[in-house]
């Protein structure tokens, strides 16, 4: 017989259907039963969804410009200018 | 406009310093590497500064890539570690509360002894979606860098356990307990928040 506890140890591997099928079996028995352990579940697996809903896919255009100054700036100033090269040429350096 | 290279050409020529790969990752990558440092950083100023770190330090650091992982998994793991230097300088925040601590309440017998909402099934105009989905910003923004890091890789990217674990270099033990205390304390935040809203009393059927 399964009882509340061991749905809530066993939880996060159901949910990621790690289970064995009879066991994940027994567990669903218990579900039908027990309407406090399904609700935990439904809203255990509604949260994963809602985090999921804050996956971000868009880049402002603004920030993707800013992105490419900010890139150039850097690889131009570790790029050694005409000076720097003709002084270490002249100083041998 | 940047054509999608494969990532062993993108690789090779951003090893040979070609500027123009450059771009093409920047059009590949830009949009994944924000999102992450967003949700990661939870804050807009610093997921910028991530951003731009972040590809200066792969172009910088391509030399030493030797392909032991995917490419994407290099960069995200890039980004995460530069996301989470940001947050170690903010205050540090609280431990959560232990898995048993955020489930329900249990009997001596291992039965559930309080109702349990499920706001899971409540209509949108008894609870709103949107407000949720502020609520769980939120919320991720309360938990801890350790745990934040793991259900912002598992549940809001949708990497696999596998790609996760590497990026973060944990043990698939310490990222399944991270990752179902954070799911748990998230769950607690919203249930909190449901039950405040619409005062559904679940009734003795759920007891």
């Amino acid at each position: 017989m399964f009882r509340c506890r061991d749905v809530g140890q066993l939880l996060y591997e159901y949910v990621e259907e790690r289970l064995e099928p009879p066991v994940s079996q027994q567990l669903e028995q218990h579900l039908a039963d027990c309407p406090g352990c399904l609700a935990f579940i439904n809203t255990y697996k509604q949260t994963m969804r809602l985090s999921h809903e804050l996956r971000c896919d868009d880049i402002p255009q603004e920030l993707q410009q800013k992105l490419r100054s900010f890139i150039k700036t850097k690889l131009s100033s570790a790029r050694p200018s005409f000076w720097d090269r003709l002084r270490s040429r002249l100083t041998g350096t | 406009m940047a054509v999608t290279l494969q990532d062993d050409e993108l690789i090779a020529k951003l090893q040979a310093r070609d500027e123009s790969a450059l771009e093409a990752l920047m059009v590949q990558y830009q949009a994944r590497v924000f999102g992450l440092a967003l949700r990661l950083t939870g804050n807009r100023q610093d997921a910028e500064e991530v951003l731009q770190d972040v590809f200066l330090a792969v172009f910088q650091k391509i030399g030493g890539f030797r392909g032991d992982s995917k490419l994407s998994s290099w960069i995200y793991r890039i980004t995460t570690n530069a996301a989470l230097m940001k947050l170690r300088k903010r205050p540090k925040v609280k431990e959560i509360p232990l898995a048993e601590e955020l489930g329900p309440a249990m009997t001596d017998e291992g039965m559930i002894a309080e109702p349990v909402v499920d706001w899971s099934r409540l209509p949108n105009d008894e609870l709103d979606r949107k407000e949720l989905g502020q609520r769980i910003e939120q919320a991720m923004n309360l938990l801890p860098a350790d745990y934040r890091s793991v259900v912002v890789l598992r549940d809001v990217e949708g990497l696999s356990e596998q790609e996760a674990c590497e990026i973060l270099s944990l043990s698939e033990a310490a990222l399944k307990s991270r990752l179902h205390r954070g799911r748990l304390f998230l769950r607690k935040q919203l249930a909190d928040y449901a039950v405040s809203q619409t005062g559904v009393n679940p009734g003795p059927q759920h007891v």
